[in-house]
């Protein structure tokens, strides 16, 4: 069963398009959380499926009835809205809102009946703003006056909930109260809610859209669509996915990288090892280079780090040589990269090829660290690879901060 | 709750059927209701000079009160008025127009096209793809009211001698009324009644156009229908007797202040204190007043009045 059938839904404004062949299906009692960045047309979805812009292509259906031959009594029978914060000009009462929601079931000429008054006070009870039924709409806080706007969609007796951000105004607190009493109260209601905030759609939502550009991106379980590369393709940010502690939900963690990406848009790759590279890798990366590293053993502390933050790692098992699938690859990385950074790091025979290898791309390489600081364990060999390297053009800076200070003004001037 | 404005609509009631007998004897020379049995003169007074005056009263400040609700309302702006659209400008060009070039012949039924018309025009300008955007609506009606008042200054400029009949009309008055406006006036109740059962959707519509819609309210439609009734309404009041200020402003903001803001009470509230305030500004006028438009004792109390409604909102 189908409470909600939106078919190859089109909306424009003029000659703007805002959402493009977006599909979706929803059954009784699910709630889906609509995520998208500013935009990218969230709040126009729910407009439309709530007749308040008119699609300009596709269809929407309710309980398998297109919306089209639906009146707007009927409709809102059937599906109820909580809008994000209202100003409410006049000074009715809470009672005096909530039965409002009994509008679309009142006759032209009754009044509302016993059974009306009966569903109107079981609704401020569930929405828990009984004790303010004789208040003043506007003598009461922005978290009541979204519950008050809650019971009021609960007394329309909806199959069908649209939420538009009801709750980004309120604190953490009322955020949750107000869509756990939506979970719990309304389990046969089919919710579908705008997000701003992951999180809670991760947690609260059975499914999530993420709408980019129009389009929806992904839609699908929370541990399905809310992945590391689905959130850099719609929010392009970098996050850390982890889960949840308690609900094993998934969570969000922003890595508060901004805006670096496309500005430099230069790709690095990182010699290191032994923990040597961590420190420079967080900063690059933070700093927003596209990174890559290797060949690195998978025990080492700087492959842990590549790994967390999600950076390409070429890795070897440990003590095991490096192989001819492995080498090829990396001469592919050093071939991609503007530039190298080699890190000094202890070098024993496992890793010797790392530098050996980077031998035809000196000219863009840079050491950190003179040659004295790289530990040897090749009995002098790396010494002379090192030797080689800055005799042909690699550059050598003492310290991270001058490295990085080097690579800015590379990419400033490029 | 709904009972909660049942005592004022009884106690507004009582007073406007006492304020209509005690009116009609009341005048430049006071009768007593008896004296009408024995004294033709008294008679003819009452019955064809101070009943229709005092019952076409009533039924203007009612149609003012109720239009001035309506458009409150559907402009979720306290603020507003039933002249807000252009109907006062309309109706008052209709009127000097007749004035000016046909010596006042049909000045009722010019007045009253200028209203609706002016109203119709608002409408039209304000319409985008079978919706009136209510601030597009407010800023025409505004925009329109401009330049018809250019082209009443115009006329007026032009006028020569009748301008004291035109300016003496433009400030509103009931001392022409006859039998004749009291049977177009009856119009009046069923405007009134037919605002009055869409109380409920006019409630909803206050909260905003797209909530209204959420909550299964036909918005396009109820906006025309409001538009149209409140049009006609203020159209047949400024037709009858001018352009009468305040009425329409202060009457839905005062009884909001007693029996709060649900038009199920608001609006019958609103009627019966509509007819109540203008049915004593006209026996002031007359009376006291040696024929003085009524439209100055409505503004000279009613502006004042508003300003404390003002401070009162201020400090709350």
């Amino acid at each position: 069963m189908k409470t909600v059938d939106v078919v190859h839904l089109d909306v424009c404004y003029g000659a703007h398009q805002i959402l493009e062949e977006i599909a979706f299906s929803a059954t009784p009692g699910e709630m889906i959380g609509i995520c998208g960045p500013n935009g990218s047309g969230k709040t126009t979805l729910l407009k439309a499926m709530s007749r308040i812009v008119a699609p300009s292509g596709g269809e929407i259906y309710y309980n398998n009835q297109n919306m089209e031959n639906l009146s707007f009594r009927m409709l809102a029978q059937r599906v109820a809205v909580v809008p994000q914060e209202t100003a409410i000009n006049f000074d009715y009462t809470v009672r005096e809102i909530v039965m409002m929601g009994r509008h679309p079931y009142i006759g032209r000429f009754a009044s509302e009946s016993r059974e009306d008054h009966a569903i109107c006070d079981r609704v401020m009870r569930l929405a828990n703003v009984s004790p303010l039924a004789e208040m003043p709409v506007n003598a009461i806080s922005g978290g009541e006056r979204q519950r008050v706007l809650i019971a009021r969609a609960l007394a329309q007796e909806p199959d069908i909930l649209l939420l538009d951000e009801a709750t980004s105004h309120l604190d953490i607190s009322h955020q949750i109260e107000i869509l756990s009493i939506i979970r719990k109260e309304m389990e046969e209601t089919t919710t579908i809610s705008v997000f701003h905030d992951i999180n809670l759609a991760a947690y609260y939502c059975d499914r999530i859209i993420l709408l980019k550009e129009r389009k929806i991106a992904a839609i699908g379980s929370p541990e399905d669509v809310l992945t590391r590369e689905m959130i850099r393709l719609v929010y392009g940010i970098d996050v850390l996915i982890s889960t949840h502690p308690t609900t094993g939900r998934p969570y969000i963690l922003p890595l508060y990288t901004y805006g670096m990406h496309d500005a430099m848009a230069g790709r690095v790759h990182i010699v290191c090892g032994g923990g040597c590279g961590t420190p420079l890798i967080r900063r690059l990366h933070q700093a927003g280079w596209h990174l890559t590293t290797g060949i690195l053993n998978v025990l080492d502390s700087d492959y842990r780090t590549a790994e967390e933050l999600g950076i390409p790692a070429l890795s070897e098992a440990p003590f095991a040589p490096i192989s001819e699938a492995s080498s090829s690859l990396l001469m592919e990385y050093f071939e991609k990269a503007d530039k190298i950074i080699l890190v000094a790091m202890p070098v024993g025979r496992g890793n010797l090829d790392n530098i050996r290898l980077l031998h035809p791309h000196a000219k863009k390489t840079v050491i950190i660290g003179s040659s004295e600081s790289f530990e040897d364990y090749t009995g002098g060999e790396a010494g002379c690879v090192l030797g080689s390297l800055i005799e042909n053009g690699a550059r050598v800076e003492t310290s991270l901060d001058s490295a990085m200070l080097h690579l800015r003004k590379q990419t400033n001037s490029g | 709750m709904r009972y909660r404005g049942l005592p004022a609509i009884l106690l507004l009631s009582a007073a406007l059927v006492l304020s209509l007998i005690i009116s009609v004897m009341i005048g430049p020379t006071s009768i007593m209701l008896s004296s009408i049995f024995v004294d033709a003169t008294a008679y003819q007074i009452i019955f064809d000079i101070r009943l229709p005056r005092v019952i076409a009263a009533v039924l203007v400040g009612a149609a003012l009160a109720t239009a001035g609700s309506a458009m409150q309302a559907l402009f979720k702006n306290p603020m507003a008025d039933p002249y807000i659209i252009g109907t006062s400008a309309g109706g008052s060009l209709g009127a000097v127009a007749s004035i000016v070039f046909l010596a006042g012949t049909g000045l009722h039924v010019f007045a009253f096209t200028g209203a609706v018309g002016a109203t119709f025009l608002v409408y039209t300008i304000a319409r985008r793809g079978g919706k009136i955007p209510v601030e597009t609506l407010l800023l025409t009606g505004v925009a329109l009211s401009m330049f018809l008042s250019a082209m009443l200054s115009f006329l007026m400029y032009g006028s020569g001698k009748s301008l004291q009949q035109i300016v003496f009309w433009l400030m509103g008055g009931f001392w022409t009324v006859s039998w004749n406006d009291v049977h177009v006036a009856l119009l009046i109740p069923a405007g009134c009644l037919v605002i009055y059962l869409f109380a409920r959707d006019i409630n909803i519509i206050s909260l905003g156009d797209e909530d209204a819609v959420h909550l299964g309210v036909n918005v396009e439609q109820l906006k025309v229908l409001l538009l149209f009734v409140s049009s006609v309404l203020a159209g047949i009041a400024v037709a009858i007797a001018g352009a009468i200020g305040f009425i329409g402003l202060i009457t839905p903001h005062l009884m909001r202040i007693i029996v709060g803001p649900d038009h199920r009470v608001l609006i019958p509230a609103a009627i019966l204190a509509g007819g109540l305030i203008l049915l004593w500004a006209d026996t002031f006028a007359r009376t006291f007043g040696n024929e003085m438009p009524v439209g100055i004792i409505t503004a000279f109390l009613g502006a004042p009045f508003f300003m404390f409604l003002l401070q009162r909102r201020i400090h709350a």
